[in-house]
């Protein structure tokens, strides 16, 4: 104690009291603060069970379990006498698709119906999905309404969980790899893309695909973790306040160079320096132009205007 | 010793041949002495002005291969991503800068990364010379120079914002029509004249162009140049210390010591800049792709120095727009968009006549003030900055509710409310801490400073010891100005016959009675106080009395 009391009138003593606190909040902060929104996308592209493999009675138990609470046994939803939703919407319209898209985003089942859900790990297998939509398509469905899982647009990359060994993994990797790359390469038309996504998703999921905020509290989410099929899927069902871009208004051809012009512009190095800036933009440029630019020279014309002080 | 020593002969004969012809030698001398104060915040406008040199030097650079054009190209440069896309030529070429022309890529990040810092320091440095009352007579004009050249350099960095013809570029001139047509009456003229047509029609750019790299600059150069010689003729200001008069300067002469630690300045400037351009991202608009009038993205702001227009805009309400036999007025553009850029502009620019009008103060003032000697100024000046900084921060409401998980809405409301209570808790808050630091002064210049030693007297009692202050900051103290007007003169409502002065009694009179008496009321004065005379010192005697000690 005595070698802090000697010096805790130092003039430099409260800048490092200042930046002690700071490193304990942020280091505290950083021991606390939950970890889970690090979404991983956990579906698997080599493991899709084939419609052969499926099945229906375990998919009927999933949906009992886990649907039924908010959607009704039948997949009729839950609704009050005005016809507002309470708990969850009724199902039997809205297509395996969606199913898919909701499930393997990790946003059904959800925590409170009454909020938007952030993207989650999947709370189920694949197989289990696999099964939930095979009941879904032979029980619930109404005849063929909705859209169908678009099964030849990429997933995402297999999770090392799911294999036995690293064999295994690493050959259902290579495979994944070979069918997301030759879907991306397979678009040609840039401007094409490019025109569709600024036309129809740029305004709320922003240019970069990072999401924005969206009325009343709601968010247009990142699209980066999103697979090639989830962004199909979310297209032709419209989740949330999302409107549904149904193939007859965006044709597959063009969802294709929609999806692939997203996925390249995500994958494309920064050009103009390791700091991106995590391609926010002017705000956190304008940010770091005064924070550290601006900073850094009016610290150093500090330095070479400062005189030995006398001591007042 | 240098009046010994003569200079080399090589060197002499040049230096007479000059000097036979243009007398340089005197004049040489008396600017070579010239003495500037030395103080950090003395240093601001400098990084302005390294800014603006680095700005020229890249500007003309990248000049080179931009062509100013929106004839639509198909892209086949060397970046592969955009290849066979249509673009304008100007995008096309922005691409080649980055992709092509060796060092393209850096000096148009270190261009635009000059360009944010030259408005910051503009920024700051007025900043400084408000709080320090440095604006006061003699300098008003040169104040007004630099709210000109602050004006231009915010329209300048737009434009040039706008060249590259690039997605977030097209949204911000599609904005700035925006805001053009919503001049009543002459609005649509306006903008059929500066777009040629209709938006964006195929003139824009190459208008844009010239304006940025030739009237602009030409103008910004020419006040520049004013700015500079009028801060020589007239000399800096200084803070007040032993032997800083209305009329002496003390400092480091302009050469060498000045001139090497200016030039060293410089190129730190200089290495930020190009530090931050080789490691941070800025404006990359390659990434972005190009300009279509049907292309609209979330997300995108204008540099900052444009953010306090957004955030107006964002946050006006639009309950106030009319229509006048079918046209429409639309108040929710016109009063943010123009309403708000005037005031930044005429509001500091009327200050100094305001304030001369209030005090009656018309001495020559050479000592700049310390902030807190004039706490309503200072008050002022950071309600100012809440307000602007309120309206800043609405400009990015999006980002902000994006990373903070607030409601969009909700922000707005709060920005709403806090553009009008923020000012006024920052103005009632700055003054007092002003006045709570004028209080601090006169105690430390009565009491000399805490010496954090406690010593326990004789009978038991702990005091703590002061000290002497240093003669520095006894002088320092003692400068305080008291702040008076004219207009709460005893004589000031009569002339010298004992008249009444009819002017007193109109209305103007009595408001500058009003505004003077709100200007000066709340002064902490150090009349009558001596330094050093206060009961702390005859602690830090040896003896230490104990009757004195309270």
């Amino acid at each position: 104690m005595k070698w802090i009391t000697a010096r805790r009138r130092h003039p430099l003593a409260g800048y490092v009291v200042v930046i002690l606190a700071l490193a304990l909040f942020g280091v505290g902060y950083a021991a606390l603060a939950p970890t889970a929104d690090q979404a991983q996308a956990q579906t698997l592209a080599a493991d899709v069970p084939s419609p052969d493999d499926v099945d229906i009675a375990e998919g009927k138990t999933v949906f009992d379990q886990t649907c039924a609470s908010c959607h009704n046994y039948d997949g009729s939803g839950s609704y009050d006498a005005e016809g507002n939703v309470t708990n969850g919407p009724d199902l039997r319209d809205v297509g395996p698709a969606a199913i898919d898209f909701q499930v393997s985003t990790g946003r059904m089942p959800s925590m409170d119906p009454s909020s938007q859900m952030p993207r989650k790990p999947m709370a189920m297998s694949e197989q289990d999905l696999a099964n939930l939509i095979a009941y879904y398509n032979a029980e619930i469905r109404n005849g063929e309404s909705g859209a169908e899982v678009p099964y030849e647009v990429p997933d995402s990359e297999p999770n090392r969980a799911d294999f036995e060994d690293e064999t295994a993994y690493e050959a259902a990797v290579e495979e994944w790899e070979s069918e997301y790359d030759s879907y991306i390469e397979g678009a040609e038309d840039t401007d094409m893309g490019m025109k569709l996504y600024l036309t129809n998703c740029a305004h709320c999921h922003s240019w970069s695909g990072g999401g924005g905020a969206l009325t009343d509290g709601r968010w247009a989410p990142e699209i980066h973790d999103a697979s090639p099929r989830e962004i199909y899927e979310a297209m032709v069902s419209g989740p949330g306040a999302m409107p549904m871009f149904s193939d007859g208004a965006i044709t597959p051809e063009e969802k294709h160079e929609l999806i692939s012009y997203v996925k390249t512009l995500q994958a494309e190095p920064n050009a103009g320096g390791v700091f991106d800036l995590q391609r926010i933009g002017q705000v956190a440029e304008g940010f770091i132009g005064w924070v550290v630019g601006l900073a850094l020279i009016v610290a150093c014309a500090i330095w070479i205007t400062a005189k030995q002080r006398a001591h007042d | 010793m240098s009046k010994t020593t003569q200079a080399p002969k090589a060197l002499r004969g040049v230096g007479n041949f000059i000097d036979d012809r243009f007398h340089l030698a005197k004049t040489g001398e008396k600017n070579l002495r010239k003495v500037f104060p030395n103080h950090w915040s003395f240093m601001l406008g400098e990084i302005a002005l390294y800014s603006f040199i680095i700005l020229l030097v890249t500007g003309v650079f990248l000049t080179l291969w931009f062509k100013p054009s929106m004839l639509e190209v198909v892209y086949d440069g060397s970046y592969e991503r955009l290849q066979g896309v249509p673009m304008s030529e100007a995008y096309a070429s922005t691409l080649f800068i980055d992709f092509d022309v060796r060092g393209g890529f850096l000096v148009r990040q270190i261009h635009h990364w000059a360009a944010l810092i030259f408005l910051a320091a503009i920024v700051v440095h007025m900043l400084r010379v408000f709080f320090t009352g440095a604006f006061r007579k003699p300098r008003e004009i040169n104040w007004l120079i630099g709210i000109a050249i602050f004006a231009l350099s915010i329209i300048e960095g737009l434009f040039g914002y706008s060249l590259p013809d690039d997605l977030p570029s097209g949204m911000g001139v599609r904005i700035l029509q925006g805001v053009i047509l919503a001049l009543p009456l002459v609005g649509t003229y306006v903008s059929m004249f500066l777009f040629g047509g209709e938006f964006p029609g195929e003139d824009i750019i190459t208008r844009l162009y010239m304006l940025h790299v030739l009237a602009i600059p030409a103008v910004l150069l020419a006040l520049i140049v004013a700015h500079f010689m009028i801060l020589w003729h007239q000399k800096h200001t200084q803070y007040p210390g032993i032997g800083r008069t209305e009329k002496t300067v003390v400092g480091t002469p302009m050469f060498p010591a000045f001139a090497v630690k200016a030039g060293g300045f410089f190129f730190f400037t200089f290495a930020v800049i190009a530090g931050l351009s080789a490691f941070v991202q800025i404006n990359p608009i390659h990434l972005f792709g190009p300009f279509t009038p049907t292309s609209i993205t979330s997300g995108l702001q204008p540099d900052w120095y444009m953010g306090f227009l957004e955030g107006s805009l964002r946050i006006f309400p639009n309950t106030f727009d009319f229509s006048v036999f079918g046209y429409a007025v639309p108040i929710a553009v016109l009063v943010p968009g123009l309403g708000v850029m005037g005031m930044l502009f005429v509001l500091p620019g009327a200050w100094p006549f305001v304030e001369q009008w209030i005090t009656g103060d018309k001495r020559v003032h050479n000592v700049a003030d310390r902030p807190r000697n004039a706490p309503v100024r200072t008050g002022l000046g950071v309600a100012g900055m809440t307000a602007y900084g309120v309206l800043w921060l609405a400009g990015s409401n999006d980002i902000l509710s994006e990373t903070f998980s607030i409601d969009l809405y909700l922000t707005t409301y709060i920005f709403r409310v806090l553009v009008f209570v923020g000012p006024v808790v920052a103005f009632i808050v700055t003054k007092r801490i002003c006045l709570g630091l004028q209080r601090r002064d006169r105690d430390t210049l009565e009491h000399g400073y805490e010496s954090g030693t406690i010593r326990q007297l004789p009978s038991g009692e702990f005091i703590e010891v002061h000290k002497r202050n240093s003669e520095e900051t006894t002088e320092v103290l003692e400068s305080k100005p008291l702040i008076g007007s004219t207009a709460l003169a005893d004589d000031a409502d009569v002339d010298d016959k004992g008249v009444e002065n009819p002017e007193s009694r109109k209305g103007m009179g009595k408001l500058r009675r009003a505004l003077a008496h709100w200007y000066t009321k709340d002064n902490v004065s150090i009349d009558g106080v001596e330094a050093h005379s206060g009961h702390h010192l005859h602690h830090s005697a040896p003896e230490g009395e104990k009757e004195s000690a309270h």
